[in-house]
C-alpha cells in the first residue's frame, strides 16, 4: 500500500479554465451589442469548454413588456440627420410614453379600426366597394360589436401596414401609400382603449414620419435634379429659401398638400399635413404661420385625449423646421389648459368611478403638456420666459410675472419644472401664492410645492426672500397630513438648513413628530422621512445636535422607530467612518438596546433591532486606527452583550481587524495577539457548538496567519473540545451534521498548514477527531473517514499544496519526512480504511449507501497508488456495495472505475462485473447504461471490456 | 416593330394660360423610316353640356346631350410632307393658343369637370400617310387656366349666425327649446390661389356636437330651349370639428380647393358654373344612429345648416392673409381672458 504522489501545480494548470481578459465589467450597464461582441471573441473558448456563464445570460424576466418600436425607428431616419439631438430626444420620449402606460394584452377594437382587423385584404377591393364602405362606416361604427384582438396582433398589423406603405412607395405607387397612411392616421380617431393610445400614437406617428420623410426626399430630389439627372441646384437642409426651389418641385409639393387637404376627416387631415409639414419650406419662406393654423384646426378635435396627442405631434413636427418661434406652442398650451378646465369642471355623473377616469385621462394627457412645455422653454432666456408667462396669462406684465389668474396645476407643474432657475428664485413667493390659488384636481398641489422647493434648492444663495418663502411653506404644510407634510418639507429642508433657520427647523421637526406619533409609516412616508434625516445628518457636523433635536421630541415606540431608522439609514450606504457619527450611533444603539424588552428577545421586532445594531457594528470602520476599533468592539461587548448575533459579529470583526493589521505589514504582533485573545474570550459566551467551532477555527487561522502557533494550537484544542461536548449536547439533526461535516473538513484542511506538535505527534489531532466520530451517524462517519484519508494522503506528499502565509512558520513538509513518518500515516489510514467498509454497510438507506461507497471509491482512487493488491481488495469490496444497493448512477460507477483502472489493471474485470450488474438492474436501453458502456469503450481500449459488454 | 407616336407637353402639370404658347414635342419611335404627307396638330376646346336627372323634365332628359359649344378649333401643319428616319425622332412645336387676330379672350373658359358641364381642351397630332396606311395619331389633354385678373381681390367675408331660429327645416324639439348658437365668418369671394378661409365658434349648444362639416357645392346651370336646368352637387366635404368641441373657441375654416373640380365662377349665356359653401352642424343624437347615412345635405332633425354663395375668382389675393391669422390669435386671447 502506497500513497499516490501528486503534483499539485501541474494538476491545477490542467484543470483550471482558460482565462481571458475582460474589458467590460459584467455588471456595468453596457450596451448589449458590446456584450455580444465579447461573446464572439470568446467563441473559441466556448467551443472547448462548454460551460454556462450566468453573467452573460440574457435577463428576459427583468425587462418590462413593452411594444418594441425598434424596427420602426430604424428606417425613419430620412432628414433627421440635421437634427440629431431632437431625434434622440424624441426616441427616448417615445420609449417613455410606451413604458409609462403599459397595455393590457387584449385590445378591443371598434370596427372603426377595420384597417387593423381585416388583415390586408381590404386594400385590394375595387374602388367602388370601398366607396360604399366609406358611406356605411358611421353606421357600422355604432352597431357592430367590438372585436378583441391581442396587442401583439395589433402591433404586428401596423408593422405590416408600414411595410406595405414602404413597398407601394418604392414601386412608384405613391397614391396607394398615401391612402394607406390616411388609414393608419385614422386609427388615432379611436380613443376607446385609452391606455393603449400613447402606444398607438407612437406607432402611427412612426409610420407618418416615414411617409413625411419619403415625400421630403422626393421633392428635394425633384428640386435638385432635372428629369434627365442633371443637377439643377443644391438645397442645404439648414438654410435654403423657398424662392430657390424650381417651379416643378413646387408644383409637386403643392399637389401633396392639395391631396392631404382633401381628406374629409379632420384628425387624419391634420396628422397627414403634419407628416409632410417640413415640405412647406419648399413653398413658403415662413412655414411657421401654417403651424398657427394647424394649432387652431386642432381645436376642432373634440376628444380631449386625441387633441392633446395631436398637439404633441405638432410640437414634434415643428422641431423639423430650422428655426421656429414658439408662439403657436403657447396657443397649444392655452388650448390644453382650457380642456383641463373643462374636464375638471364637468359635473360628477352617475358613474361611480368618474373621478378615477378623470384622473387617468389627465395623466394620459400629461406627456403632451410635458413635451410642449419643454419645447417652449428649452434653453429659454429669462426675458423670453417672462414673455411666455405673460402670454400664458399668468403674468400681467413683465414686472409682475405671477400676478395673473390661477393656472391649471398640472400645467403649472411642468412650467415650474422648465422655467429658468433665476425666475423661480426671484419670484419664489409669488409662485407659492400662485400654487395656493391653483388648486384643482388635475395635479397634487403638494407636489407643486415640493417641486418649487427642489428647484429653489438648485441655487439656494439666489433666493430673494428666504424668510417669506419658508414662512409661507410652513403655513401651507401645517394643514397637511404626514405624507404630504414630509414630502414638502423634505424639499425645503436644505434651504432651511443652509440659512440656519433653527426656529423653523424646530417647527418642522415638531410637526413631523406630532404627525408621526402613533402611526404606522407607509413606504412613501418612510422614504421622505429618510431623506429628511439624511439631509439633517449630512448637514450637521455635530451630530449630537440632531440627536437631541430628534430624540428629545420622540418618545416611546416612535423613538425606537426613529432610532431604528437612523441606524438603518446610517448603515445603508456603506461603512461608517466618522468618529462622532460612530459615537452617536453607538449611543443610539445603546438607547435602542435599553428600550428593547430583553425578556422578549424572540420577538420579531426586537430581532430586527438586534440585526440593525449588529449591522451598525459591522459597518463601523475606523480606518487605520486599529486599536481604537478594537476598543470600540470591547465597548460594544460590554454595553450590548446581550445580543448573541452581535457577539458573533464582534469575533468576526476582531479577526478581520487582525488580518487587516497583518496585511499592512508592520509589526503588529502584539495587536494581533490582543485581537485573538479578545476573540478567544468572546467565543465561549456564544451558544451553539457549531457556531463556536467555526469561530474557533476562523480565529485559529488568523492566529496562524499572525505566526502565533501556540495560540492556534490552543484554539484548535478548544475547537476539538467543542466537538466533543457537542457530542452529547445535540441529537443527530441532519442540518447540524451537515454543518459539522463541513467544519470538520475545514479543520482537516487547516491541519495541513498547522505545524504538527512534535511532542504529541502530528496525528494527535486526527486521532482525536476519529475518537469523536464513533457515536455519529454512519453517513457522517463515512465522510469524516474519507476526509481523514485525504488528509493523510496529502500530508504524505513531499510538497504540500499550500502553506501558512507567515515567514516564521515551517510547513509540515519541512518538519516531517522519512519512512517512519509515512508509515505512521499509512497505519492510521489502514485502520481508517478497515472501518470505512463497515461503516458504509451500516447505512440503512440503499441509495445513500450506494453514493457513499462511490464517494469513498473516488477518495481512495485519488489517494493511493497502483499495484497495491490489498487496496484493490478493499476497493473492490466497496465497489460491490453500490451494485447491491441497486440502481444508482452507473455513470458515476463508470467514472469511479476509470480511477480505479489507474490503480490496477485488474480493475477491468471489476468493471465488467459492474456492468453486468447494471444490465441486470436496468433496462438495456437505459441512457446511463449505454453512455457508460460507450464511455468505457472509448477510454478502456482493452478488448476484455468490449467482449463482456456485447449483448 | 410598329411605329409609336407620343405627344409630350413642356410642363408636367400641363397647365397653360390662353396668352401663352402651348409647347412640347412630338416623339416618333419607329424601326423603319416613314414617308408621310405632313404632320398636323389640331387643338380643340369645347364646353360639353348634358342634362340628366335633377330638375330636368322627362322630355329634356330624352335629349340628353345638348350641342357642345366650341371654344377653340385650330389645325396647323407642323411639318410638310417628307420622311421620318428610323429610330427616335423628336419634333418640337409651339402654338399660341389665342389667335392674335381675334380678340376672343372671353371665350377661354377654364378647364372644368363637373356633372353636367365639362370644359376640356385637347391637342391631337396626326401623321398623314396617304390611303394605304393608317395615319398615326396621339391625343393629350391640356389644362387651361385663365390669366390672373388685375387688380388683386380682397377676400369678401360674411358673418353668419346659425341658431335654432335660422333653420328652415324641422329640428329636434330639445334643440328647438334648448337652443344653440354658432357664429363665424367665411369668404364668399375667394381667390383660386388660396384656400377657402374663415372661422367658426360654437358659442352655445344644448346638445353635444358630433361633427361640423364644410361642404363645397357646385351649381351647374344649362340653358335648354327656354328653360334653365340647374343642378347642385357636392364636390368636397371638409370636417372642421370632430366631437364636442370647447365652447367659445375659435375654429379655423380652411378648405383647400380641389383642382379641375373647381374653376372661376362662369356666367355665360348658354350655361353657368357657380359655387356654394354649406356649413353643416350635426348634433349627437340617438336618432341619427337609426338612420342610414344618405346625402349629407338632406336636412335632418339633428342637423343645422347654413348655405352661402361662393364666388371663385382667378386673381391674386391681397396680402391680407397673414394679418388674418394674427387676428385669429388675438380674438382667441380676448376670449380666454373672458371665459378661461
Amino acid at each position: 500500500m502506497e500513497f499516490r504522489p501528486r503534483n499539485y501545480i501541474a494538476e491545477e494548470q490542467s484543470h483550471s479554465l482558460p482565462r481571458s481578459r475582460a474589458d467590460i465589467h459584467p455588471f456595468s450597464s453596457s450596451s448589449p451589442q458590446s456584450i455580444l461582441r465579447q461573446v464572439d471573441d470568446n467563441e473559441e473558448n466556448r467551443n472547448n469548454e462548454e460551460f454556462f456563464d450566468p453573467l452573460r445570460a440574457p435577463d428576459s424576466n427583468a425587462s418590462v413588456e413593452t411594444v418594441d418600436g425598434h424596427d420602426f425607428e430604424s428606417s425613419s431616419n430620412g432628414n433627421d440627420d440635421s437634427f440629431p439631438v431632437q431625434t434622440k430626444e424624441w426616441t427616448s420620449f417615445k420609449r417613455f410614453l410606451m413604458q409609462r402606460f403599459p397595455v393590457s394584452k387584449m385590445i378591443s377594437v371598434s370596427s372603426m379600426s377595420n384597417t387593423i382587423v381585416r388583415s390586408g385584404k381590404a386594400h385590394e377591393k375595387s374602388s367602388s366597394s370601398t366607396h360604399l364602405e366609406e358611406l356605411d362606416d358611421p353606421q357600422k361604427f355604432s352597431e357592430t360589436d367590438t372585436k378583441v384582438i391581442t396587442q401583439q396582433e395589433y402591433v404586428s398589423r401596423l408593422h405590416e401596414l408600414k411595410d406595405e406603405i414602404n413597398r407601394a412607395w418604392h414601386s412608384e405607387d405613391r397614391v396607394k401609400s398615401l391612402k394607406l397612411s390616411i388609414k393608419v392616421a385614422r386609427l388615432l380617431m379611436d380613443t376607446s382603449v385609452s391606455n393603449f393610445y400613447p402606444t398607438l400614437f407612437v406607432l402611427v406617428t412612426d409610420v407618418l414620419n416615414m411617409l413625411g420623410d419619403m415625400v421630403w426626399e422626393r421633392i428635394r430630389q425633384k428640386a435638385e435634379f432635372a428629369e434627365d439627372g442633371a443637377r439643377l441646384c443644391s438645397l442645404r437642409a439648414e438654410n435654403f429659401r423657398a424662392c430657390d426651389v424650381p417651379i416643378d418641385a413646387k408644383e409637386t409639393c403643392y399637389n401633396w398638400f392639395c391631396k392631404v387637404g382633401s381628406i374629409r376627416e379632420l384628425l387624419p387631415r391634420i396628422y397627414l399635413e403634419l407628416a409632410i409639414f417640413p415640405c412647406w419650406r419648399f413653398l413658403i419662406e415662413q412655414p411657421s404661420e401654417s403651424l398657427q393654423r394647424l394649432v387652431m384646426m386642432t381645436r376642432g378635435i373634440g376628444d380631449p385625449l386625441a387633441s392633446a396627442y395631436c398637439r404633441l405631434y405638432i410640437a414634434h413636427r415643428a422641431q423639423k423646421l430650422p428655426s421656429h418661434d414658439t408662439g403657436y406652442l403657447i396657443t397649444c398650451l392655452n388650448d390644453i389648459t382650457l380642456i383641463f378646465t373643462r374636464i375638471s369642471s364637468t359635473k360628477e355623473s352617475a358613474h361611480g368611478c368618474f373621478a378615477d377616469s378623470k384622473r387617468s385621462l389627465v395623466s394620459l394627457m400629461e406627456p403632451s403638456v410635458e413635451f410642449i412645455m419643454k419645447c417652449i422653454l428649452n434653453g429659454a432666456s429669462q426675458r423670453w420666459a417672462g414673455k411666455v408667462l405673460v402670454e400664458l396669462g399668468l403674468g400681467r406684465s413683465r414686472e409682475e410675472l405671477f400676478g395673473g389668474s390661477p393656472c391649471v396645476s398640472i400645467v403649472l407643474h411642468h412650467l415650474l419644472k422648465e422655467l429658468p432657475i433665476d425666475i423661480v428664485s426671484f419670484h419664489a413667493v409669488d409662485i407659492l401664492h400662485l400654487i395656493k390659488c391653483s388648486n384643482d384636481n388635475s395635479y397634487d398641489q403638494c407636489l407643486n410645492y415640493r417641486l418649487v422647493g427642489l428647484r429653489l434648492s438648485e441655487q439656494i444663495s439666489q433666493i430673494g426672500s428666504v424668510e417669506a418663502v419658508v414662512n409661507e411653506v410652513i403655513q401651507v404644510v401645517s394643514e397637511y397630513g404626514l405624507d404630504e407634510y414630509v414630502k414638502v418639507v423634505d424639499a425645503y429642508l436644505d434651504i432651511v438648513l443652509q440659512n440656519q433657520m433653527d426656529g423653523h427647523l424646530n417647527t418642522i421637526l415638531e410637526g413631523i413628530s406630532k404627525l408621526a406619533s402613533d402611526k404606522v409609516l407607509a413606504e412613501d412616508e418612510l422614504a421622505s422621512l429618510q431623506s429628511i434625516l439624511v439631509k439633517l445628518l449630512s448637514h450637521f457636523k455635530d451630530l449630537e445636535h440632531v440627536f437631541s433635536l430628534i430624540l428629545d421630541m420622540m418618545h416611546g415606540n416612535s423613538r425606537v422607530i426613529v432610532n431604528m431608522h437612523i441606524l438603518d439609514m446610517a448603515t445603508r450606504n456603506g461603512y461608517v467612518h466618522d468618529p462622532t457619527t460612530i459615537q452617536l450611533l453607538f449611543e443610539i444603539s445603546q438607547a435602542l438596546h435599553s428600550d428593547t424588552d430583553l425578556v422578549n428577545m424572540k420577538n420579531d421586532d426586537n430581532q430586527q433591532q438586534a440585526r440593525l445594531i449588529s449591522r451598525f457594528v459591522r459597518m463601523v470602520d475606523h480606518g487605520v486606527e486599529y486599536e481604537r476599533h478594537l476598543a470600540f468592539l470591547m465597548e460594544c461587548r460590554g454595553a450590548l452583550g446581550s445580543i448573541i448575533e452581535l457577539k458573533e459579529i464582534l469575533v468576526h470583526s476582531s479577526n478581520c481587524l487582525a488580518t487587516k493589521a497583518l496585511k499592512v505589514g508592520k509589526k503588529h504582533t502584539a495587536f494581533v495577539k490582543t485581537c485573538v485573545a479578545f476573540s478567544e474570550i468572546t467565543i465561549p459566551s456564544i451558544p451553539g457548538h457549531i457556531k463556536q467551532l467555526n469561530l474557533y477555527l476562523g480565529t485559529a487561522e488568523v492566529a496562524l496567519l499572525g505566526g502565533l502557533v501556540s495560540h492556534s494550537d490552543g484554539l484548535i484544542d478548544s475547537a476539538i473540545n467543542c466537538l466533543q461536548s457537542s457530542d452529547w449536547m445535540e441529537g443527530s439533526r441532519t442540518l447540524d451534521s451537515d454543518e459539522m461535516l463541513s467544519s470538520i473538513r475545514k479543520l482537516c484542511s487547516l491541519l495541513i498548514m498547522v505545524p504538527g506538535n512534535p511532542e504529541v505527534g502530528i496525528l494527535h489531532i486526527p486521532k482525536s477527531i476519529l475518537l469523536i466520530v464513533h457515536s455519529r451517524s454512519p453517513r457522517l462517519k463515512a465522510r469524516i473517514l474519507c476526509a481523514i484519508i485525504s488528509l493523510s494522503a496529502t500530508l504524505s506528499q513531499e510538497r504540500l499544496p499550500y502553506h501558512a502565509d507567515h515567514p516564521e512558520i515551517m510547513g509540515n513538509d519541512l518538519l516531517f519526512f522519512g519512512d517512519s513518518y509515512v508509515r505512521e500515516l499509512l497505519s492510521l489510514t489502514e485502520s481508517v480504511l478497515q472501518n470505512l467498509v463497515d461503516v458504509i454497510e451500516q447505512e440503512p438507506s440503499r441509495a445513500a449507501r450506494g453514493s457513499l461507497s462511490l464517494e469513498a471509491c473516488n477518495c481512495i482512487a485519488s489517494s493511493f497508488k497502483v499495484g497495491s493488491s490489498y487496496l484493490f481488495q478493499k476497493s473492490y469490496e466497496i465497489l460491490m456495495l453500490p451494485s447491491q444497493a441497486g440502481p444508482i448512477s452507473y455513470n458515476f460507477i463508470g467514472t469511479t472505475n476509470l480511477c480505479l483502472s489507474r490503480i490496477n489493471e485488474h480493475v477491468l474485470s471489476v468493471c465488467s462485473k459492474l456492468i453486468e450488474t447494471g444490465k441486470l438492474c436496468l433496462n438495456t436501453k437505459d441512457k446511463y447504461l449505454t453512455s457508460t458502456i460507450s464511455f468505457l469503450d472509448k477510454n478502456l481500449p482493452a478488448a476484455a471490456v468490449s467482449s463482456s459488454i456485447a449483448i | 416593330m410598329s411605329t409609336k407616336i407620343d405627344l409630350s407637353l413642356s410642363r408636367p402639370n400641363r397647365i397653360y394660360r390662353p396668352s401663352e404658347p402651348l409647347e412640347g414635342k412630338i416623339v416618333v419611335k419607329s424601326a423603319s423610316s416613314i414617308s408621310h404627307y405632313g404632320i398636323r396638330m389640331a387643338l380643340n376646346g369645347s364646353v360639353n353640356l348634358q342634362v340628366r336627372g335633377g330638375s330636368a323634365g322627362v322630355i329634356e332628359s330624352f335629349y340628353g346631350v345638348v350641342k357642345p359649344i366650341t371654344i377653340l378649333s385650330r389645325t396647323l401643319e407642323i411639318r410638310p410632307s417628307g420622311k421620318i428616319v428610323s429610330g427616335t425622332t423628336e419634333i418640337p412645336f409651339s402654338i399660341t393658343l389665342r389667335n392674335p387676330k381675334e380678340d376672343n379672350s372671353e371665350r377661354f373658359y377654364e378647364t372644368f369637370h363637373g356633372t353636367n358641364i365639362s370644359i376640356q381642351y385637347l391637342a391631337t397630332v396626326d401623321i398623314m400617310r396617304g390611303y394605304l396606311h393608317k395615319s398615326l395619331s396621339a391625343t393629350v389633354e391640356f389644362i387651361v387656366e385663365t390669366d390672373l385678373l388685375n387688380p388683386p381681390i380682397s377676400p369678401e367675408m360674411v358673418i353668419f349666425y346659425i341658431t335654432q331660429d335660422t333653420q328652415r327645416h324641422p329640428i329636434l324639439p330639445e334643440l328647438k327649446s334648448g337652443g344653440f348658437r354658432i357664429t363665424g365668418r367665411i369668404s364668399t369671394q375667394c381667390s383660386m390661389l388660396e384656400p377657402l378661409s374663415g372661422e367658426l365658434t360654437v358659442e352655445a349648444s344644448v346638445l353635444p356636437i358630433c361633427s361640423i362639416d364644410i361642404h363645397l357645392l357646385r351649381v351647374e346651370s344649362v340653358l335648354l330651349g327656354e328653360k334653365i336646368i340647374t343642378e347642385t352637387s357636392l364636390i368636397q366635404t371638409t370636417q372642421i370639428a370632430d366631437g364636442d368641441v370647447c365652447r367659445n373657441m375659435t375654429l379655423p375654416i380652411y378648405v383647400v380647393l380641389p383642382r379641375l373640380l373647381t374653376c372661376p365662377t362662369v356666367l355665360a349665356g348658354p350655361f353657368s358654373i357657380e359655387f356654394k359653401v354649406a356649413i353643416v352642424i350635426i348634433f349627437q343624437s340617438e336618432l341619427s344612429r337609426l338612420h342610414p347615412k344618405s346625402d349629407p345635405l338632406t336636412p335632418r332633425l339633428w342637423m343645422a345648416m347654413e348655405t352661402l354663395p361662393l364666388e371663385l375668382v382667378r386673381a391674386r389675393p391681397c396680402a391680407s392673409q397673414t394679418i388674418e391669422s394674427r387676428r385669429f390669435s388675438m380674438i382667441y386671447f380676448i376670449r380666454t381672458e373672458l371665459f378661461g
